[in-house]
């Protein structure tokens, strides 16, 4: 059992506490560690640098744990597979730890404990991941589930002491790969032999796969009787009553809130509250999420706009311009946050029929829309003001912008639509979001159309025009690229055409990394530009 | 009982993890102080107040077990690891085997590694010559950790099934405990765990997780 050779990050906010875990590392033979005292720091360590081993106290002050510590890292991708992540706690964060669905620790430990019982947990977790790694290969950020199951397969023949580890995980990856036939047959083996909460909600999820929902429901509900802090039952519970009875799924969720009183859960408990026009159990839940994290680092400027709208709902005009002014204070000033504050308020003013003020308020938005190229989100508030104060040909105008700029990227239209119907125009905005999706893709099969029959140069121009006036439509930019590509193909170095080609397949990197085609691109490029071309830098 | 306790018993534990580290850094130098009681105090402590943390849970409808798998190898060699050496004389034996030959189980390892090591070291401090942890899958389902000494056995009350809390030598709050956590954990189709005392030989400790 030692540690020596390792890199290690240890994050605990107590100083006493750090020191001990220090040194029980440092006994451990873990020598080059480093650490961390809150989120922050935590933060900009694992960005700059990858760590083998990561050990972080539960408890981090100022409202933030490392439950969501974990949670943000491994949703930014900051942290891999690889990389052991032990969770140390007390009885009080135990059950947050040991509940946690979606981004569990690798490992968790209670305080006190020696030692040697924290090296042999880290050695375990360090042991199992090098035994899976076969697998952990193709789920990096272009994960590949059939390759991915494959490789459990192999991992299963062999057999071994991390079978049950490949298993689990192959349950997972057939789910995602939507062969629910098989996960549930799978589930259904584990069963069979004992009973244990992994393969019960496993094999419920894959019944709602199935479209056996009752079937599902029935086993999910007898789940939560047995194992009440394993949250995955809750989440999948509520994910087949929100399609039938939102209001039951809302007392699923109330109740896993109580099990695991998440940012992020509270966060879910107020949408969905806010969605049924329930906004005092909105508010409450907003008010939640912003007063838990006093480190600011865990909520953004929507969650203070919902819990303003959740109180304008109610007629509390000026409380809600006071969580506008606390919005302002919760984050550093930026072109995005005057906006939405600016348009906030104006809805508020609206709202409560103060036109002059209303208006002001408008005015103050629309000139830093006009000023500076926010992103959608921001956009669409100063778009739900326009509609409150009066102007909805520049509410549309801001509208049709975002979606021609995101017509591929279906939660945002469905929160385009949002702003529609909550200025009573359900119908039209269903009818002009439409519109423009399809105008979008008619665009880009025009310009392919004319590029294909030999019309390059006026294909070109169209997609570049699109372009340089969408510059957040990744496929626009890729479709720009091609074009240009091709005409060097044909008509040979022209390296006016290909710099322009590389500078459209970075504007679609910036506005989307995850572009599907964005490889098929890049690698056209390098295949086309001589060797002394600039290099594209990694895809 | 009320949250202050808890938080007392919270802060307390942080400080004996403290006081634990310490130790073990004193210890890597030669000085001769009889280190290995004063960590088994320090254990016992600790152990005690988990078990008091909770059943003020349980008492406040708030205890919820934390249910997963659990290679039973790795949670019997983690046990021996907490346990430390025996005492002089008497012999120690895990059934590793028969820990190897489940593999995996799920239940609360928290809480059932803190109700077996109470009843390991309250055996070590009653047996003759020997005490066993063995483990087995009874029929019906389940498993049952299996802990025997081979001591005067429990007195008669407590297989009366009396709770005697306050007795000498601190059995019963670790008895109460097992039985509580034991029969928190539960199946989907409504099996539950329980406890069962008896006396062959010794004294015998069963512990049935379903």
């Amino acid at each position: 059992m030692n540690l020596s050779g390792l890199t290690g990050l240890l994050i605990d906010d107590n100083n006493d506490m750090r020191a001990a875990l220090r040194a029980q590392l440092s006994a451990a033979g873990l020598e080059r560690c480093d650490t961390a005292r809150n989120v922050k720091e935590a933060v900009d360590r694992v960005s700059r640098q990858r760590y083998d081993l990561i050990v972080c106290d539960y408890n981090l002050g100022q409202g933030a744990d490392g439950q969501q510590f974990l949670e943000l890292v491994r949703r930014k991708q900051l942290l891999p597979l690889s990389c052991a992540f032990l969770m140390v706690t007390g009885e009080n964060g135990y059950e947050q730890v040991a509940t946690s669905a979606e981004y569990a620790p690798d490992d968790y430990l209670l305080k006190p404990f020696t030692a040697d019982t924290l090296a042999t947990r880290l050695t375990r977790i360090l042991d199992k991941k090098a035994a899976l790694q076969p697998i952990y290969r193709w789920l990096g950020k272009k994960p590949d589930h059939t390759k991915a199951i494959a490789a459990c397969d192999e991992l299963l023949a062999a057999g071994g002491r991390y079978s049950l580890d490949a298993l689990r995980l192959k349950g997972e990856l057939l789910l995602a790969a939507h062969r629910a036939e098989e996960a549930r047959a799978l589930y259904a083996s584990v069963l069979a032999q004992r009973a244990t909460p992994w393969a019960s909600v496993g094999e419920a999820r894959a019944l709602i796969a199935l479209g056996e929902e009752a079937a599902a429901r029935e086993r999910l509900e007898r789940a939560i009787e047995a194992y009440p802090n394993y949250l995955a039952a809750y989440d999948a519970l509520a994910q087949i009553l929100l399609k039938a009875d939102k209001a039951a799924a809302q007392a699923v969720m109330e109740q896993a809130l109580k099990v695991a009183p998440s940012t992020q859960r509270t966060r879910e408990v107020g949408t969905l509250a806010f969605e049924m026009g329930d906004y005092a159990r909105a508010e409450a839940a907003y008010q939640r999420v912003v007063d838990k994290d006093r480190t600011g680092f865990f909520k953004s400027h929507d969650d203070y706009a919902l819990l303003a709208k959740s109180r304008l709902e109610q007629g509390k005009t000026a409380e809600a311009l006071a969580a506008v002014k606390d919005m302002g204070a919760a984050f550093a000033r930026s072109p995005e946050l005057e906006a939405r504050q600016a348009a906030l308020e104006c809805q508020a003013h609206a709202k409560a029929g103060n036109g002059a003020a209303a208006q002001a308020a408008l005015e103050r938005a629309l000139v830093i829309q006009a000023a500076s190229s926010l992103d959608p989100h921001a956009a669409l508030e100063v778009a739900q003001a326009c509609f409150a104060g009066g102007k909805p040909e520049d509410a549309k105008e801001i509208i049709r912008h975002v979606a021609e700029n995101h017509h591929e990227d279906d939660a945002m239209l469905a929160r385009a639509q949002a702003v529609f119907a909550r200025a009573g125009l359900h119908d039209e905005g269903t009818l002009f979001l439409e519109a423009t999706k399809k105008r979008m893709i008619k665009l880009n099969n025009d310009a392919v159309a004319l590029a294909k029959s030999g019309q390059l140069d006026e294909a070109i121009a169209m997609l570049t025009e699109a372009a340089d006036r969408l510059t957040n439509n990744a496929q626009i930019a890729l479709n720009a690229a091609l074009a240009l590509l091709m005409h060097v193909q044909r008509a040979g170095g022209d390296e006016m055409a290909l710099a322009r080609a590389r500078g459209y397949i970075a504007q679609a990197k910036a506005a989307n990394p995850e572009h599907p085609r964005l490889i098929e691109l890049t690698n056209l490029y390098r295949k086309l530009a001589p060797p002394d071309a600039p290099p594209l830098e990694e895809a | 009982m009320d949250a202050l306790v808890a938080a007392v018993i919270h802060d307390a534990k942080n400080a004996l993890m403290a006081l634990d580290a310490r130790l073990a850094e004193a210890e890597s130098r030669p000085v001769s102080t009889d280190f290995a009681t004063l960590r088994g105090s320090l254990a016992r402590i600790a152990q005690e107040l988990a078990e008091l943390l909770t059943l003020y849970r349980a008492q406040q409808g708030a205890l919820r077990l934390a249910i997963d798998d659990h290679d039973l190898l790795d949670f019997l060699d983690e046990l021996a690891l907490e346990l430390g050496p025996p005492p002089e004389g008497i012999a120690l034996k895990l059934d590793r085997a028969a820990a190897q030959r489940i593999g995996a189980w799920a239940f609360d390892a928290h809480l059932v590694r803190l109700a077996l090591a109470d009843a390991l070291r309250n055996a070590l401090r009653h047996a003759k010559t020997r005490v066993t942890l063995s483990l087995d899958q009874p029929a019906g389902g389940g498993i049952r950790f299996i802990v025997q000494d081979d001591g005067p056995g429990f007195p008669a009350p407590l297989l009366a099934g009396e709770e005697q809390v306050a007795s000498a030598g601190g059995t019963g709050l670790g008895l109460l405990f097992a039985r509580l956590i034991a029969a928190h954990h539960a199946t989907p189709d409504g099996r539950h765990g329980r406890l069962e005392l008896a006396n062959d030989g010794g004294a015998v400790f069963s512990l049935y997780l379903p």
